[in-house]
Order: structure tokens, then C-alpha cells, then sequence
């Protein structure tokens, strides 16, 4: 997280990590596709060949403080802060699946506040979820980062497709870990916002606890995903939205659980 | 902040975008010009600090005329300098108006929901104005208010929406340049960042594998210290062994009977196998570490290999194996161990019978070498070409195939490492060969005999003329 008084500015940045084919991209095209055009600015491809992601892919978010009169005539820095007319922006950036592009991923990852995990549900691609999540230990290691003190969320993606791990599956497999866990079909959007806004939910509660934002934005953890979805013009409620998450908890507290391996 | 501090140089991690680092000034100003134009409306392009990037413009006629005027120069100058500091608020937009009744249109230039510079469209003359203003008529008491008037008409016209039409298609063309140039830039910066994270990574690599590459190297000191030291000591007990046998075998003790003396013969011969391959472990290990004396010499190569054909005439009688010298006679002298050299051809000679079969050859072929056929690059660079004498021993046995060629040469290797191989050894010989070759300054290689068999070329510099006088 970077906070600018200055420029009346909090910045967060989410990563979306997982194997190669894994869908982060799509997640990202869903995300742009399901929010609003005055939330996000243009979805910045980094660099692809054969449509595969070398770089990264960066969706920014921005939910500008004032600007929306409650009513006809009234100006006010609501609902996002009644007080400093901070500016919150989200960059969600994706890292290159690839196995080679190990460099990369660790200079996407700098700096993240929070991580979606993105799995491919296929039976046969276990091993691959299993050795990227390893890549991802071991990068935020050299980052000095423990996946302790880290906000992360595990979305199965790819629900629509034959092999793939049961319901039931999923949900023994949810409860052993502390991570909250979705179900998603990116490429029909079905599960991305529940994915994003979970671990928006469980990254802003880790940053409120270590930064007392609410003091310095002046909204809370409940109340914030709520504003944000509404910012980004989501009409869904956001309570319904975050009860398909499967185990886990949406707040953070850390050293809780343990890391899996 | 969840880890250490973002480094400013990776893209990833959140910098402030400058306007002036995303647009190209030359087609900045190139685009701006174009809107001049079509519109005929000047347009000029700030930084956030309020640097000018680009300016497309040219002086109105009613412009000019006001800045003859002592006051009419001093109140251009104050509008133009507030149109430069004034900056939109959060709708982005402001209209800023002239004296002479002419607008400014300032319009901001947000990139990711943050200002990083504005554009100024003007002077225009709004379309909705029907009378010349006090204001200009009044700017000095100089003023002809004829000519005022009929300069000002001149001016182009135009509409408030027109305006902000042209306002909103410039902020949609610069925005699409901002992106591209926002995303080439952190695509170049990426790659820069990506070539160097990998090589911090390869060095960190190659670093661990040196510190292992030593420590194999001070463990291969180690062992090649320890042969040294148990072969030394297995010699010694030996020595008495044979020693013993052979006052037995002679009947100092008194007399055997055959059968006795057969078998103390036994003892003897096989505790000479025995020392002979303490000896090879104890040559193997001076080799390897630069401790073996060389006793150089002048040699002629003829005696040496003169004598190797005696010592191995009786074994390749046994076997039925022929075995020959050829070659020139008068070769120069050589500089070397003799000894060495003795047993640098017995091994080999003693090798290539071994492996070849009943009735086949083996040859001693020598020869001179002492030119080269001109193609080497760079030769003209090395050490002065030396004449080369080169034995090559010839037979008609299995062969080596071409991927063990070189690593015969490797101690302990067997090109059959089977339990069940069907030729015996320990492996030593041609490694203690190779190094004694290398102790002379030579070279050795296997190649192919046709249609059979296997050639050991071993070539030997010839000794200097300062070497022989």
C-alpha cells in the first residue's frame, strides 16, 4: 500500500498469481468488463505472444473521492471520506503463468498487498497448481515476505469444464487451509467479482489493522467493499457475494492458521 | 507496507507518470498544429509544473495591435499570465476570458484519475459575443477604436460547443498517446528489469556452484593425497613380501621341492602384479599433483620404441599377434624421460594387444611432422611452430567407440565397466599415459583404424636447437 497525503491518495495493489493458462487474464477482462468505465481506466496488456501474457497485466481501479453530490447542488467527499477527500486506487495486476518468466513474476509481486490465487479446477492440473503456489512461497521469500502476513485468496477457476475437482472437493479441501476459496468461471465472469471483492475485503481488513485506514479514509472494512462495489458500479450485494466463499475467513489476522505446503 | 520499500524503478510497483516522460515533444507539437489547423483555435500544452511541451499558434491581428499600446501590452501580459497558472477544478474545465472580449478554454490532462498537465485552447472569439467590449475599447486611452473593432472580427469564431467538442477529441487523441507511451515505456523498463533480476539470479547460481566446484576440488586433493599415502604404505610391507619369496624361491632356507617352488613362484608373481599396480596408483597421484619428476634427456625415439618391442614380443607371441615397427629412420632427437617415454609406448603397445584378437597386427608407426597446412587462424601469434614427431600405434582389435575416445583417458574409466568384462585392468594406464605425455609437452588421441581396430597418435615436440647444441 502506498499512501500519499499529498496527492490525497491510497494506492493498493492485488495480484493475481497462478499457473500458466490458469485464467488471470481473464479474470482481469471479466473485472473490466463487469465494473463501470468511470472506475477503471484502460485494461494495459504488457507484452503477450501467442496471446500469452510476458510481462503483466494491469487493470487500475480508481474510485475518486468526491465528485458525486448526494443531492442536487451538494458537494461533499462522501462516501469515500467525509473528512480528506482521499482518493483510493486499486491496481490489479496479473504475473506471466510461464514457468521461465520466474523473474518477472518476482518484480509483479513487489509490492502487493493482497494475492488471488488462481487454480485451474482440472484434476490433472494439481501438480501445476501445487508447483506454482511453491513458486509463489519461495518469490515472496526472496521478496523477505512470509505467505503468513500475506492476504490471499484461492479462486478455482474453470468450473464449466469436464475432470475437474467436485464441489464437495473443493469444500474439504477449503476447510484445511485458512485461505477463503471461490469458484469461478472467468471466462463467463461467473465468480470474478467475488473473487476480487473478497480479497479486497480480506486485504483492506490486514491494511486497517496495521494502518488504522479508517482513521485516515474514514470507512470500515464492512462498509468498504460495499462503497467500492457501488464505485465500480456493481449493482450486486456485496453480503450475497462474499457468502460463495468457501472456508476461510475474510478477515485477516495474522499468524492465525497455518501456511500450506 | 507489506514488504521492503517498492524500488522506484520497477514498473510494477507504483510510480507517478509525467506527461513529459509519455508524449514525443516533436509529435506533440506536430498534433497540436493539426488542430490549429483544422480548427483554427491555437492550442498549447503544460506539464503539471506548468512547463510549455508544445505551442501551435500565431499572434491575432488584434493582438498585435494591442501590444503596440503601452497599457494594452501590460494587460495582455497579466491575462496571459493567469490563463498560464490557472488551473481547472475536479470538472476539469475552465473558461478563462480576455480582456478583449476573446476566450481561453483550459482543459486538464488526467492520466489514471491523476492530473499530470492541462492544454489551453485560445484565443478564440465565442461565437455568442455581438458587441465589442468596454473592456478592450477602454484598455488604453491610445486605442482607435475603429481599427480595434475591425481587428477583433478577424478573429475566428467560435461556438461554446464547438469548443468543447474540439476540447474533448484533443483529451481523447492525447489520452490514447499517453497510454501507448505509458505502456511502452513500462514494457522497456520490464525488460531491463527482467534481464537484470535474471542475471542477479545467475550470478547468485554461479556462485553457489563455484563454492561447490571448489570444495569438489579440495576433496579430489584429498583423495588424490590419501592414494598417495596408502599406495606408499601398502609398498612397503610389499617390498618385504617379494623380498622374502624371492630368498625362499632361491633356496637360502634351504631347498623346496617342485611343488614348493611353484607355489613361491606364485606368491612372487602376483605380489609383482600387485606392486606394479601400487606403482601405477603412486604415478597417478604424483601425476595429478605436478610432484612426478621428468629426467629429460636427448632421446632418439627409435631405441625407446626398440626397446618397447622387446619387452613386448614375448606377450604378443603368446597371443598370436603380430607385432611390427615402421617408420623413417634419422628422426631428430627429442628431450625426454626415457624411461617415461618406455612406459607411456609398453602401455599402449601393451593395451592394443591385449584387445586385439588372434592373428591380428599391431604396428609402431613413426614419423616427422613438421609442417602445417597453413589454415589454422592466428597462428602467427602462437609459440614458434616446432617440429612433431608422432607414433601412432596401430591395431586391428575392437576399437573405441567414438563418444569413449576421449574419456579413456580418465582414471579408473573402462570402456566395459561390467562385472563380467571380458578384459582386465584397472584403469590407470592410459591416464598415467595422457599426464606423462602432457609431462613431455605432447599430445595424444585416439582415432579410428580402418577397417578395424583403434590408432593411439601420441605426437612429441622435437627438442630445440638451443636444447641440443
Amino acid at each position: 500500500m502506498q499512501l500519499n497525503f499529498a496527492g490525497r491518495e491510497v494506492t493498493i495493489k492485488l495480484v493475481y498469481y497462478g499457473p500458466a493458462l490458469s485464467g488471470k487474464t481473464t479474470n482481469l477482462r471479466a473485472l473490466h468488463e463487469l465494473s463501470s468505465a468511470e472506475s477503471h481506466g484502460r485494461l494495459m496488456t504488457l507484452e503477450t505472444r501467442d496471446d500469452r501474457t510476458l510481462f503483466f497485466d494491469m487493470l487500475p481501479l480508481v474510485f475518486r473521492a468526491g465528485g458525486v453530490p448526494r443531492r442536487p447542488g451538494e458537494r461533499s467527499y462522501t462516501p469515500l471520506d467525509p473528512t480528506t477527500g482521499m482518493s483510493l486506487r486499486i491496481k490489479v495486476f496479473t504475473v506471466p503463468g510461464q514457468v521461465l518468466h520466474g523473474a518477472t513474476r518476482r518484480l509483479v509481486l513487489q509490492g502487493a498487498d493482497g494475492i488471488a490465487f488462481v487454480a485451474d479446477s482440472q484434476v490433472s492440473e494439481t501438480e501445476n497448481n501445487a508447483a506454482s503456489f511453491l513458486d509463489l512461497r519461495s518469490n515472496l521469500k526472496e521478496l523477505n515476505v512470509s505467505l503468513r502476513e500475506m492476504p490471499m485468496v484461492i479462486q478455482f477457476n474453470k468450473r464449466d469444464l469436464a475432470g475437474i475437482r467436485s464441489d464437495d472437493e473443493i469444500k474439504q479441501l477449503a476447510a484445511q487451509g485458512r485461505e477463503p476459496v471461490f469458484r469461478a468461471v472467468a471466462v463467463t465472469g461467473e465468480g470474478v467479482l467475488e473473487t476480487f471483492f473478497g480479497l479486497l475485503r480480506l486485504t483492506w481488513s490486514k491494511l486497517e489493522a496495521e494502518h488504522q485506514l479508517s482513521r485516515i479514509i474514514g470507512i470500515e472494512p464492512h462498509e468498504f467493499v460495499a462503497v467500492a462495489a457501488r464505485k465500480m458500479g456493481v449493482q450486486r450485494e456485496v453480503g450475497s457475494m462474499l457468502a460463495t466463499c468457501l472456508g476461510g475467513s475474510l478477515d485477516f489476522k495474522l499468524g492465525e492458521g497455518g501456511e500450506r505446503s | 507496507m507489506t514488504d521492503k520499500r517498492p524500488d522506484p524503478a520497477n514498473p510494477a510497483t507504483e510510480v507517478d507518470v509525467k506527461l513529459e516522460d509519455l508524449v514525443d515533444r516533436e509529435g506533440l507539437a506536430e498534433l497540436c498544429q493539426s488542430f490549429f489547423t483544422l480548427f483554427g483555435i491555437p492550442v498549447r500544452v503544460l506539464s503539471q509544473d506548468g512547463t510549455l511541451l508544445a505551442d501551435a499558434s500565431r499572434e491575432h491581428e488584434v493582438c498585435n495591435y494591442i501590444n503596440t499600446l503601452a497599457s494594452g501590452r501590460a494587460a495582455c501580459g497579466a491575462t496571459v499570465g493567469a490563463v498560464k497558472i490557472s488551473e481547472p477544478d475536479e470538472s476539469g474545465t475552465l473558461v478563462h476570458p480576455c480582456f478583449s472580449g476573446q476566450q481561453y478554454r483550459i482543459v486538464s490532462i488526467d492520466y489514471e484519475a491523476r492530473r499530470i498537465g492541462r492544454f489551453i485552447l485560445g484565443p478564440y472569439l465565442p461565437a455568442e459575443l455581438t458587441e465589442v467590449p468596454d473592456s478592450l475599447l477602454e484598455v488604453d486611452p491610445k486605442i482607435d477604436h475603429e481599427k480595434a473593432r475591425s481587428l477583433l472580427i478577424k478573429v475566428p469564431r467560435a461556438k461554446s460547443d464547438t469548443v468543447q467538442r474540439v476540447a474533448r477529441h484533443l483529451k481523447a487523441a492525447l489520452d490514447l498517446i499517453l497510454f501507448s507511451g505509458h505502456k511502452t515505456l513500462l514494457t522497456s523498463q520490464m525488460h531491463l528489469l527482467s534481464v537484470r533480476e535474471s542475471f542477479r539470479e545467475l550470478t547468485e547460481k554461479q556462485a553457489k556452484l563455484q563454492e561447490a566446484y571448489d570444495r569438489l576440488k579440495e576433496l579430489d586433493r584429498l583423495k588424490s593425497n590419501f592414494l598417495a599415502t596408502v599406495s606408499h604404505e601398502l609398498r612397503t610391507p610389499l617390498t618385504s613380501i617379494i623380498g622374502y619369496s624371492e630368498m625362499l624361491g632361491e633356496g637360502i632356507s634351504g631347498p623346496l621341492n617342485p611343488e614348493q617352488q611353484e607355489f613361491v613362484g606364485t606368491i612372487r608373481e602376483k605380489s609383482e602384479q600387485l606392486l606394479s599396480l601400487i606403482q601405477s596408483l603412486l604415478d597417478m597421484g604424483k601425476l595429478e599433483s605436478g610432484t612426478m619428476s621428468v629426467r629429460r634427456a636427448h632421446v632418439r625415439i627409435e631405441d625407446v620404441l626398440g626397446e618397447v618391442l622387446k619387452t613386448l614380443t614375448p606377450t604378443a607371441r603368446k597371443k598370436g599377434v603380430l607385432l611390427k615397427l615402421e617408420g623413417q629412420g634419422n628422426l631428430p632427437e627429442l628431450r625426454a624421460d626415457a624411461e617415461r617415454l618406455r612406459q607411456v609406448f609398453t602401455n599402449i603397445g601393451d593395451n592394443a594387444i591385449k584387445f586385439t584378437p588372434q592373428g591380428g597386427s599391431v604396428t609402431l608407426r613413426t614419423r616427422l611432422l613438421s609442417k602445417r597446412d597453413g589454415q589454422e587462424v592466428g597462428l602467427a601469434l602462437m609459440a614458434p611452430v616446432r617440429a612433431q614427431i608422432e607414433i601412432a600405434v596401430l591395431d586391428t582389435g575392437i576399437g573405441i567407440p567414438p563418444g569413449e575416445r576421449d574419456k579413456v583417458f580418465d582414471p579408473f574409466y573402462q570402456v566395459d565397466s561390467s562385472s563380467t568384462r571380458e578384459y582386465g585392468g584397472t584403469g590407470l594406464g592410459l591416464a598415467i599415459v595422457k599426464r606423462l605425455v602432457e609431462a613431455h609437452s605432447g599430445t595424444i588421441r585416439v582415432e579410428e583404424n580402418r577397417p578395424q581396430g583403434a590408432v593411439f597418435v601420441v605426437a612429441l615436440p622435437v627438442a630445440a636447437a638451443e636444447e641440443l647444441s
